[in-house]
């Protein structure tokens, strides 16, 4: 159970506090935080559990928000994890983000929003759809749902009817003059290449989501050509889960709006579409660096915003780095990102240069991991295929679309 | 980031600029109250929205509680939500002001629109003013009857918080069973659930006076109630499922079938999006499988996908939680993880909190099938530019080698490591080839030659030096250049900063000395020259007793310094088998997080689910009270130093062996005594406050000196005071436990009320310790429970420990008792009984 919950700012301000239950928690619990996570150093480095003389805090950051929660009893502590992620996401999604200044503007939205997720310390409905029923989102945001449902209040006066309902994450009987229904295939690709140029790890990490805008109470079934590669699933609350376990069918009754309906991840692939050769040789004081980027298997579309970052050893005291195609920056945490973009059809992009290395050091004994980036629109490099998306009782003017893309996620080659 | 200004983070009420502007406010509040002119409510709006900011600021703004409940007679659904978040904030502080605040609140919850009606019995509920309680019930009772479920739903919340307010008019408006009638009859999910986590609350503090609420708490864990609520799992949303799940994890199943149906019931839910919900699940399946063992490996296999699934999609915080209940399983279990090991592979950009516990799986999941993998993984962050985590993985490996059978190629590894020349690489690796010879002294060849080579100069950490000193003084003959090595060493005494090399030096020193005497002893004699003049107690401690049993005879010595070593087979694990049950059995909960069972960081007392210390709430956190977690990490530090403490050991074995036979005069025998007196106080650095009041008795008694230290026993028992705030760290008691002889053993009878109050051992330990004597662990199930206890005397850092099991069939407690001093063990133990005698009377 929560006592209260508190939003940080990066400088360790309070920006906004709620009290959750009748035993007050004193502001001057976030002056011990602030305190000991400056002690830490990098306060992204501090855990997300720790025991104050008082309390027992755990915090999350968002884009140098900390979500502080404070508790005095035993909880489950992944339970106020997940909670406050779940904050955090509704929050950048009524806000368009979180940070400082959007919180500071529209804090009686955050206090609305806190006061229906959570209630005497436990929590509530965190289902965004049910929340934008009864808080209405601000600004921008409003203004644009107010355009597209013709809804010009921006006070919501209707009451939750999902949180009556018996499907909770669907309002009751939403209506639209056009019914369109979106899924899309977003894959991201884990990779780890070791020092020897080998493929340790690679995983795909993918999430069916969907943007669903239909009449009434639809029955939605989705299946895949290729189910059989897919491991590790979790499901939206609303799928089914023996349809699933006996033919790998997505049976669901999709919420109202944008909403993930499945994660999962495909392991042991064998290739990746790019690959990196980086080589350092170093002696007397300077290294030599090379670095050749270029496509191992063409996917079939084109791989876009390929881009390769590292972190420069704490011991080199300059470098001089340049490429062959594309722009090499160096910024002063000793950062340095390598922006390609395509890969030109007549060359093989190439990074060179030397780094020099403090004064009495002859070998470079700390390498860096470089870090790929990239992305491939169109295209689901696990090979997950989606066979056909059916509606139990079909709607006038019905819209289907499909998409799929590829990017890199934690992709890792070591030196 | 900058240390942020003094003003934002102790924002104080008496702001000269704050309150002028509450000032501006106030008026311009007092010219709107009345007015019903078109767009009032936007200016109002306004006004509001600035007195929100202000509050959230820290600003103080009770001042205009008047004002803002005046003007909150409006329809505007926003300004209205303003003025409850206004009005809970302050109407604790300004109860004469709240009652203005009723009217208006009692009015909207009879308002048509039902989320009016539900947001102001939210607030209405959140008042917490007591003397306003009776103005609750009404609107409570009718919210619980409305049509509306969004009003049901807060008002059975509201129930909980009156009763938190006044239990005795929730109770007497007879609440609880009307929660009871809804949460089995009602159609929306989310009122159920709030009533059962109202139900439960309320009948869990209930409990200990009421007979009907203890037998109310008990139905909640009935058969027909558990199936009832596992049955529309998937009605309820995620948060309330895990209460649910929470539920059934103190459901005691009937038979085995009854173990599956819930089983099968849940599986789907191990699939679930949230987090909370998988692992609140988890804990379901291991708890209900404990009994049979072939069931309980194969939820193993089953739960492990979903968990590896969740460590690696979510957020960092989330994995962290999620790894740190993956390190108790695969301690348990370490075969299940075996193949996956390649999950906790670091990715660069992980925090290092999660990096951490990534090691340290990999370091547990390690065996003979995927050593090879693991190590060589873990070498490429050795140069991984993250130094903390660098160290850490050099540490993960050299772990690795003292768990295998096989330790060839991680040998190798290892010495690589040596030819990296990086200085906290080659420190942490020292280390490790250290322990590794002690356990594996087959490979000190193949070391040696490696160590041999390394200079010196080139270390700058004390443990990395501590560690080449000692293997310098183990293998002097097998190095040829040893003794030159050490001479150097110790020509640089003074420059030596750290007393622990110094330490090794002095015993380095003599071992080389023993086996290569004339090379050696003119290092020898100015390391004692200098050890003896240190200013650093124990190192001169540890040079004089050197030098004094010298002088007496070398061959004793050198049996005291240097007896042949056997390998070490197993190092000591640092936490005991039953530490870590405790721990699984509080699975999903902050203890796996933090690695220790509740009772040992629960603030002393065992807390239930819904208690609070209300005084520890409100008194504010000084930086300095930050110290009050120092104990905890000196204990870890201690434990860092476990290998070396064996070490030592050895070294204090030889010693006790010589004692009795060898001296014949007394003279001397005192005087060794005294020494090795000296010696123990020196070795055992990190308990000194424990052992001196013991030592320095024997020393007395040696002396001739008699009981001159020791009180005569006390004719009045009762004057024995002892310290309301006495601390003792588990690992300390585990020890005195054993090092102390038992001084007492006593039996007693246990009045009736005592043993009725005796349902759970946490009343005892409260009642106990409100003796000053401190549970540091208990145990047990009617009728048996096991108790142990400690105390300190008042003045002086003198323990008591006691031993204390309860039969509350026949009403008679066994106590034990062991004491630093053993003369007021029975004035302890008749504190220790008239504590007990009074258990349970009013």
């Amino acid at each position: 159970m929560l006592q209260c919950i508190f939003l940080l700012s990066d400088s360790g301000e309070v920006m906004l506090e709620k009290q959750l239950t009748g035993h007050r928690v004193d502001r001057s619990i976030c002056a011990w935080f602030w305190d000991q996570s400056l002690s830490q150093g990098d306060s992204f480095k501090s855990l997300p559990v720790i025991a104050s003389p008082t309390h027992y805090l755990f915090q999350i950051v968002r884009d140098g928000i900390t979500f502080l929660a404070c508790s005095q009893v035993e909880m489950p502590p992944l339970m106020a994890i997940e909670f406050l992620c779940r904050v955090a996401d509704v929050l950048s999604d009524y806000l368009g983000g979180v940070n400082e200044d959007l919180i500071k503007d529209n804090f009686i939205i955050v206090y609305e929003l806190l006061d229906e997720m959570i209630d005497n310390g436990f929590p509530l409905t965190t289902e965004p759809s049910i929340l934008r029923e009864m808080i209405a989102p601000p600004n921008l945001v409003s203004k644009m749902l107010s355009v597209v449902t013709g809804n010009a209040s921006n006070v919501s006066d209707t009451l939750p009817s999902g949180a009556g309902s018996c499907v909770p994450w669907r309002p009751t009987d939403p209506k639209y003059s056009s019914n369109e229904v979106y899924v899309d295939l977003v894959e991201e690709m884990d990779a780890i290449v070791n020092r020897d140029g080998e493929l340790v790890k690679c995983e795909i990490y993918g999430e069916v989501q969907m943007n669903s805008q239909l009449t009434g109470f639809p029955d939605l079934t989705l299946s895949f050509a290729n189910p059989s590669i897919l491991e590790d699933m979790r499901f939206h609350p609303c799928v089914r889960f023996r349809p699933w376990e006996s033919h790998q069918v997505l049976s669901f009754v999709p919420p109202d709006g944008e909403f993930k309906l499945m994660s999962y991840r495909v392991k042991k692939l064998k290739n990746t579409p790019v690959y990196v050769k980086p080589q350092i040789t170093s002696d007397l004081g300077t290294c030599r660096v090379s670095v050749l980027v270029g496509i191992r298997s063409d996917p079939g579309k084109a791989i876009e915003s390929i881009t390769l970052s590292f972190q420069l050893p704490h011991c080199v005291s300059s470098a001089d780095l340049s490429s062959n195609h594309g722009t090499v920056t160096i910024l002063s945490n000793k950062t340095c990102t390598w922006t390609i973009g395509r890969i030109p059809k007549d060359k093989t992009p190439c990074l060179s240069g030397t780094l020099a290395l403090e004064t009495g050091l002859e070998r470079l004994h700390v390498f860096p991991t470089f870090k790929l980036g990239f992305k491939i629109m169109g295209i689901a490099l696990s090979g997950l295929r989606i066979e056909k998306l059916d509606l139990q009782t079909l709607p006038p003017r019905l819209y289907k679309g499909f998409r799929a893309q590829t990017r890199a996620g934690e992709f890792d080659v070591r030196l | 980031m900058a240390p942020p200004a003094a003003s934002q983070r102790y924002p104080s009420p008496s702001q000269p600029s704050g309150k002028s502007e509450v000032s501006d406010l106030k008026t311009q509040l007092r010219q709107l109250a009345g007015s019903r002119a078109p767009g009032v409510d936007d200016s109002k709006r306004d006004l509001y929205k600035k007195v929100i900011s202000y509050m959230t600021i820290g600003i103080d703004v009770s001042s205009v509680f008047g004002e803002m409940v005046m003007c909150s007679a409006t329809s505007d659904i926003v300004l209205k939500k303003m003025c409850y978040l206004y009005v809970g904030n302050y109407a604790k502080g300004n109860p004469d002001l709240s009652l203005l605040t009723i009217n208006f609140l009692q009015r909207d919850c009879k308002d048509e629109d039902p989320m009016i009606r539900g947001l102001a019995l939210r607030s209405l509920c959140s008042l917490r003013v007591p003397n306003l309680v009776e103005y609750l019930v009404g609107p409570l009772g009718s919210g619980l009857k409305d049509n509306n479920s969004y009003v049901r739903t807060i008002a059975v919340t509201g129930v909980l918080k009156l009763y938190h307010i006044s239990p005795s008019t929730c109770i007497d408006a007879d609440f609880p069973p009307t929660l009871k009638s809804l949460m089995l009859h009602d159609s929306d999910a989310q009122v159920v659930a709030n009533c059962l986590s109202a139900l439960q609350e309320i009948w869990s503090l209930e409990a200990s006076h009421s007979e009907e609420a203890c037998r109310e708490k008990e139905s909640l864990l009935s058969k027909p109630v558990i199936y009832y609520f596992l049955n529309r799992i998937k009605d309820f949303n995620e948060w309330a499922q895990c209460l649910i799940l929470e539920l059934a994890v103190k459901y005691v199943p009937s038979d085995s079938n009854d173990i599956f149906d819930i089983m099968n019931l849940l599986e789907d839910r191990l699939q679930h999006a949230n987090g909370a919900v998988v692992l609140a699940t988890v804990k379901v399946f291991l708890q209900l499988t404990l009994s049979m063992t072939d069931v309980h490996q194969q939820v193993y296999e089953r739960i492990k996908s979903p968990l590896l699934t969740l460590v690696s999609s979510g957020s960092p915080e989330q994995s962290y939680a999620i790894l740190s209940h993956l390190h108790l399983l695969v301690v348990r279990a370490p075969f299940i993880f075996a193949a996956d090991y390649k999950h906790f592979y670091c990715q660069y950009n992980e925090p290092s909190y999660v990096k951490k516990l990534k090691l340290e799986m990999l370091t547990a999941v390690a065996n003979e099938s995927n050593t090879y993998e693991i190590v060589t993984e873990l070498c490429e962050y050795a140069a991984n530019v993250d130094i903390a985590i660098a160290r850490e993985s050099i540490r993960a490996v050299g772990k690795i080698a003292l768990q295998q059978y096989d330790v060839n190629a991680i040998v190798d590894r290892l010495l690589q490591f040596l030819e990296m020349e990086k200085d906290y690489v080659t420190a942490e690796t020292l280390v490790l080839v250290k322990d590794l010879l002690r356990k594996y002294p087959q490979w000190s060849h193949d070391c040696i030659s490696v160590v041999g080579s390394i200079s010196s100069k080139n270390i700058q950490e004390p443990k990395g030096k501590a560690a080449l000193i000692w293997m310098l003084g183990e293998y002097a003959q097998d190095m040829s250049d040893a003794p030159y090595i050490l001479e150097n060493l110790i020509e640089n005494w003074e420059e030596e900063h750290s007393a622990e090399v110094r330490l090794h030096l002095l015993t380095a020193a003599m071992k080389c000395f023993f086996k290569r005497a004339p090379e050696t002893q003119k290092a020898l004699g100015i390391a004692l020259a200098a050890g003896v003049a240190d200013f650093h107690q124990d190192v001169h401690d540890r040079a004089l007793f050197y030098y004094r049993v010298l002088q007496y005879d070398v061959h004793v010595a050198e049996r005291v310094v240097s007896p042949p070593k056997q390998a070490v087979s197993v190092f000591a694990d640092t936490q005991s088998s039953e530490i870590k049950d405790r721990i699984f059995d509080e699975f999903n909960s902050l203890s796996v997080i933090y690695q220790k069972p509740s009772y040992m960081f629960t603030d002393k007392e065992h807390r239930g689910p819904f208690e609070f210390s209300d005084e520890l709430g409100n008194i504010s956190i000084t930086p300095e009270a930050s110290s009050d977690i120092v104990p905890a990490q000196q204990y870890e530090a201690n434990d860092k130093d476990l290998l070396l403490g064996i070490d030592e050991k050895d070294d204090n074995k030889g010693l006790s062996s010589n004692n009795g036979s060898a001296y014949s005069a007394p003279s001397l025998e005192n005087s060794s005594n005294i020494t090795s007196q000296m010696q123990e106080l020196a070795i055992s650095g990190p308990a000194t406050s424990a052992t001196t009041p013991q030592s320095s008795f024997g020393f007395d008694d040696l002396l001739g000196l008699g009981l001159s230290t020791a009180p005569a026993p006390t004719p009045t028992p009762p004057l024995l005071k002892l310290n309301p705030r006495a601390a003792l760290d588990p690992g300390a008691f585990q020890q005195k436990w054993r090092q102390l002889p038992l001084s007492l053993t006593q039996e007693c009878s246990v009045n009736p009320q005592g043993i009725a109050a005796l349902t759970v051992p946490q009343s005892l330990i409260r009642h106990m310790q409100s003796h000053s004597i401190h549970c540091i662990a208990s145990g047990g199930q009617s009728p048996n429970f096991k108790f142990f206890f400690f105390a300190q005397k008042e003045s002086e850092p003198s323990n008591y420990l006691a031993e204390c099991i309860i039969n509350t069939s026949s009403a008679k407690a066994q106590i034990k008792v062991k004491a630093d001093e053993q003369s007021t063990s029975q004035a302890f133990t008749t504190v220790f009984e008239t504590a007990l005698s009074k258990f349970g009377m009013p």
